[in-house]
């Protein structure tokens, strides 16, 4: 195939000891910026950017996609260990991350997590290689009644039934919604809920919201309980690792719906932070255990991780083939593209194969660094965990208060950072689901936004949105995830049943010598 | 409030309160910017004015059942001894934020590491306020050096000529 | 925020001495920045303003036209509002360069902005960015006059794509339906690439886009411009897509548009009341940077005019634009309050 020998061609130009030594630097970086709260992906790039200018475009942009890699994988992290979101794509990995790492296991979640990632971005790499311009094509095909139609298959596949109650999911859900409008609303124009605050002219981050939500809320609920994480005295050993790397297999029917979630949502460009929520709710709904959900159940893991890293790496898709960002990263690195020289867009591929098949092969290259790099460090993470708690609770607060400063460089930050603190401590006191909230603030209002669009194009009738084959499937796939618990409760009785008697062998500990095939 | 330290019950209500309260603002600035449907769709309002409705609906609904469903009656939220370790963790963060923007974030990172050290673990004054210092420089360099991303400063960095 | 070096006594006496020095010198000495410049952005990273200040960091950097290193932050929240208001909080602080386009005078018309155009002073303009009528690569339009005639055909019916609501191109879509009497949809989307994707993927008609926000496209042929809102034709330069360049574009005035010019300025500003002397070192700074080949090379291959405006003249450029822009804000009623 033609594509193959301009891969290998792309392999020839990048395999130099500087370009190694290259990603190297740049998976670490992004390592630490994934860690740190504030910094975030786009913002690492754009802080690299800088030092790319007297640099070659094929050096530079290795820099900046490995420093993706890396910040992709650090986000992670912080998720797992902290319940802190490093990433809004890592939000879903802190529902069964966090729980399993609390349980003693923090090993055993970074591995599969890290697994998880690695293999969902080389998927998402393999379908660049291979279907770059057909798979570009299709994304064209989507407009803003498509759009809402996916941000209304993510929410659906979601939102099911919660232990809460339904009056509570109603309004921590709204107080998503609520939050996602405030700000510039960029189909009037005009701004809306900032109540004459300046600092709300920008809206509310959802970083910040994350950040109090989970971080400060869960480090209260924690100290009140002791002052101590549950479970630090797991011990750490290399073994762990390479055991969790064997259980992986087991859980391939999640790692392959979740990377094709990911590669989907990452060129339609609906984003890593959707796929992530949505693999994770579509696990829990096919899962015969969706009971242990949310307690440290790896498919709950291994699903929002991979669906992120394919997505992740897809977005990189629409900027090759189309010249058009398909993440905030992506959008940045494209702002290098133009600063080095090159002009995005589908010649690209004519004009600069070098360039092209140069990222192409160091996204395979780099992945596999950054995947060994991340998992040797899995050891020196999870003995954080061992630092009594009355020194790292005060850091992971410093770290936090620091990383909202750097959202905006606004101080209003610090008093919502201790307002989202406060509820998220009083929601999870009494029961009140955070997770609608969340997804609703990700996705709310990109929804209404892309709803609004639809409204002006079709001259505000609602028909719009079954008015091709493409929209009405997902439309349609999106009514049957709602309605999808109570389908499988009439038919599924009898496997209902047949599950009863299989709970016992299938506990959620980690894999045991007897449960290999 | 009872004997044993914070009902449930209360604290139910209170949240409930707390959204309700929430939803109203909501409702109020929806309304400011209108909340009709135009012939070219919804207006800027119109969904965040129906979202404060529900918010208020789920609150009310949340507070009757509390309150006709007497639930969570004799639930406790929090008892002396919980609410006094919470205390120590959450007073020095409020510390935190208003040191920070008296005087910077890297004084108040310094202060606020060495009173919770001091508070939550009980360790000695010159191990609480090395911790402070060092977590200090090492966000100086982490951030100001490697990232170049300035951190809020106060007058003591500016004393010394650092912006 | 502390804007005053409170220097106490026994500190440092060089530094002391330094600064009396400077304050007996006093006009002397021209003002030179003590610490790291905030390059402050108005949109998100990528978008065009972004690679504008960033082209000036590199610019600065490689011809070390400045002693203090730059930190760049991106405020794109609310339509660069953020940026503007952060600026404008910051009064009198010379180290906030904030880098726009003419959105910082015309956002405060159109909505109730925390800031006014005032709480800024313009430092300079530096390069002209252009619109074009965009359409699809495979549509029959042969010219912008075909276009405008299927337009008359179907009034109401024809979509424009643009970046934001009430912004340039939205006022520019009117200006065209003024001009020729046509009625155009706008469809208001999140920044120039996704007005871009909806027109290559065929969902809307037409677009206004810069220049260089569909280059890389129309070098596949998946979108095609149809006229230029300059007075003249663009340079010549080499040919983009079937021989044809963007120095072939007809200019819409030649195609029966009556709009000579639209241009976007991309400007620089400092809070109001920064010491004179602070923006005069910037404006040489950056007609320093301007006249760079580097710089060049920016405006030829985002097919931007270069053009350096600074003092009255920039003044009254403002001016001039603000008035034109302000009567269709008028017309469409769009003025806030």
């Amino acid at each position: 195939m033609n594509n193959l020998s301009l891969l290998m061609d792309g392999f020839a130009t990048i395999l130099t000891w500087n370009h190694l030594l290259i990603m190297v630097i740049g998976v670490m970086l992004g390592m630490l910026v994934g860690v740190l709260p504030g910094l975030g992906a786009p913002n690492g790039v754009s802080l690299l950017l800088p030092l790319t200018f007297t640099m070659d475009p094929v050096s530079a942009i290795i820099l900046l996609s490995c420093m993706y890699w890396g910040a992709l994988f650090g986000g992670s992290t912080t998720s797992i260990l902290f319940n802190i979101p490093g990433e809004p794509s890592s939000v879903a990995t802190t529902f069964d991350g966090y729980p399993m790492a609390r349980n003693g296991e923090a090993t055993r979640a970074l591995t599969l997590a890290f697994m998880s990632a690695g293999l969902g971005a080389l998927a998402g790499v393999v379908m660049i290689t291979l279907l770059a311009s057909s798979v570009a094509q299709f994304g064209l095909k989507f407009s803003s009644p498509e759009y809402f139609a996916v941000y209304f298959l993510a929410f659906c596949s979601f939102i099911g039934m919660s232990s809460s109650a339904p009056s509570k999911t109603l309004v921590s859900m709204m107080l998503g919604l609520a939050f996602a409008t405030v700000g510039m609303d960029s189909v009037s124009g005009g701004l809306r809920l900032t109540f004459d605050i300046p600092d709300l002219v920008k809206g509310i981050s959802f970083l910040v919201a994350v950040m109090g939500l989970f971080g400060i809320a869960e480090l209260m609920v924690t100290t009140e309980e002791g002052l101590s994480f549950n479970g630090i005295k797991s011990r750490i050993r290399v073994r762990d690792i390479l055991r969790t790397m064997a259980e992986l297999p087991r859980y391939w029917a999640s790692l392959v719906r979740s990377i094709l979630i990911g590669i989907w949502m990452g060129i339609t460009p609906a984003g890593p932070t959707a796929a992530s929520f949505m693999s994770h709710g579509i696990a829990k709904r096919f899962s015969r255990h969706p009971e242990r959900f949310g307690k440290g159940e790896p498919n709950g893991i291994v699903s929002p991780e991979a669906a992120d890293h394919s997505a992740g790496t897809s977005a990189l898709l629409p900027m090759l083939a189309l010249g058009v960002p398909g993440s905030a990263t992506a959008a940045v690195m494209m702002g290098g593209l133009m600063i080095w020289g090159l002009t995005p867009g589908p010649m690209l591929f004519i004009t600069r194969p070098d360039f092209v098949w140069g990222l192409v092969a160091s996204m395979y290259l780099g992945n596999v660094v950054a995947v060994i790099l991340v998992l040797s460090t899995v050891p020196l993470y999870a003995s954080i965990l061992r630092v009594p708690f009355a020194i790292i609770g005060p850091v992971i607060v410093a770290v936090i208060f620091t990383g909202v400063y750097q959202v905006a460089n606004s101080t209003f930050d610090f008093w919502l950072l201790l307002f989202f603190a406060l509820l998220g401590y009083l929601f999870k006191k009494l029961d009140y689901p955070v997770a609608p909230l969340v997804l609703t603030m990700v996705l709310g209002h990109r929804a209404e936004e892309a709803f609004r669009q639809s409204m002006v194009m079709s001259d505000g009738s609602v028909t719009v949105f079954w008015s091709n084959s493409l929209v009405s499937t997902i439309m349609g796939l999106g009514v049957l995830m709602l309605v999808w618990p109570l389908f499988s409760r009439m038919l599924g009785l009898r496997g209902w049943r047949r599950r009863l008697h299989r709970q016992k062998p299938q506990a959620s500990k980690p894999a045991t010598p007897d449960s290999r095939p | 409030m009872t004997h044993n330290g914070i009902s449930r019950y209360s604290m139910e209500i209170a949240t409930a309160l707390l959204t309700g309260g929430i939803g109203l603002a909501i409702c109020y600035g929806a309304w400011q910017v209108g909340t009709g449907w135009t012939p070219s769709g919804p207006d800027s309002g119109y969904f965040p004015f129906w979202i404060g409705v529900l918010v208020v609906a789920g609150s009310v609904v949340n507070l009757l059942r509390t309150i006709v469903g007497h639930r969570h009656k004799d639930e406790i939220f929090l008892d002396a001894a919980r609410l006094k370790s919470l205390a120590r963790f959450v007073l020095p963060i409020l510390g935190f934020a208003v040191i920070s923007l008296l005087l910077g974030l890297y004084v108040g990172t310094t202060l606020y590491v060495l009173f919770a050290m001091r508070l939550q673990g009980h360790y000695a004054w010159w191990k609480s306020l090395a911790s402070g210092v060092a977590i200090s420089v090492c966000f100086y360099l982490l951030f100001e050096l490697v990232f170049q991303v300035p951190l809020l400063k106060g007058p003591l960095e500016h004393a010394f000529g650092i912006y | 925020m502390y804007k005053r070096n409170p220097l106490s006594a026994h500190q440092l006496k060089p530094l002391a001495l330094l600064f009396a020095a400077l304050t007996v010198s006093g006009s002397a000495l021209a003002w030179q920045p003590e610490r790291p410049v905030e390059f402050v952005v108005t949109s998100g990273a990528g978008g065009g303003t972004d690679t504008f200040a960033r082209t000036v960091q590199s610019i600065i950097g490689k011809h070390k036209l400045m002693d203090k290193s730059i930190i760049v932050s991106n405020k794109g929240g609310g339509s660069g509002a953020e940026g503007y208001v952060y600026s404008a909080s910051s009064q009198d602080d010379p180290y906030k360069l904030t880098f726009g386009t003419n959105n910082e005078y015309l956002l405060p018309e159109v909505g109730e902005m925390p800031y006014a155009a005032d709480d800024l002073q313009p430092v300079a303009a530096m390069a002209m960015d252009e619109f074009l009528i965009w359409v699809n690569g495979d549509a029959d339009y042969a010219s912008a006059k075909d276009f405008i005639d299927a337009a008359k055909q179907n009034p109401g019916k024809m979509q424009f794509a643009g970046s934001q609501s009430k912004d340039t191109d939205q006022t520019l879509v009117s200006m065209i339906e003024e001009a020729t009497g046509t009625d155009f949809r706008y469809v208001p989307f999140n920044g120039g690439s996704q007005a871009l994707v909806q027109l290559a993927g065929g969902h809307v008609d037409a677009n206004v886009n810069n220049p260089n926000e569909n280059l890389g496209q129309w070098q596949a042929g998946m979108v095609k411009p149809l006229c230029v809102f300059s007075p003249e034709q663009l340079p010549k330069g080499e040919p983009v897509y079937q021989g044809k360049g963007w120095g072939d574009i007809p200019t819409c005035q030649s195609q029966g548009i009556d709009i000579s010019e639209y241009r976007m300025p991309r400007t620089v500003w400092l809070p109001a009341g920064a010491h004179e002397e602070a923006v005069t070192y910037y404006q040489e700074l950056l007609r320093k940077v301007s006249e760079t080949p580097e710089w060049k090379d920016y405006t030829t291959r985002t097919v931007q005019t270069s053009r350096f405006l600074t003092g009255d003249e920039l003044q009254q450029y403002i001016d001039d634009n603000a008035k034109s822009v302000k009567k269709v804000f008028e017309q469409e009623g769009w003025n806030a309050s």
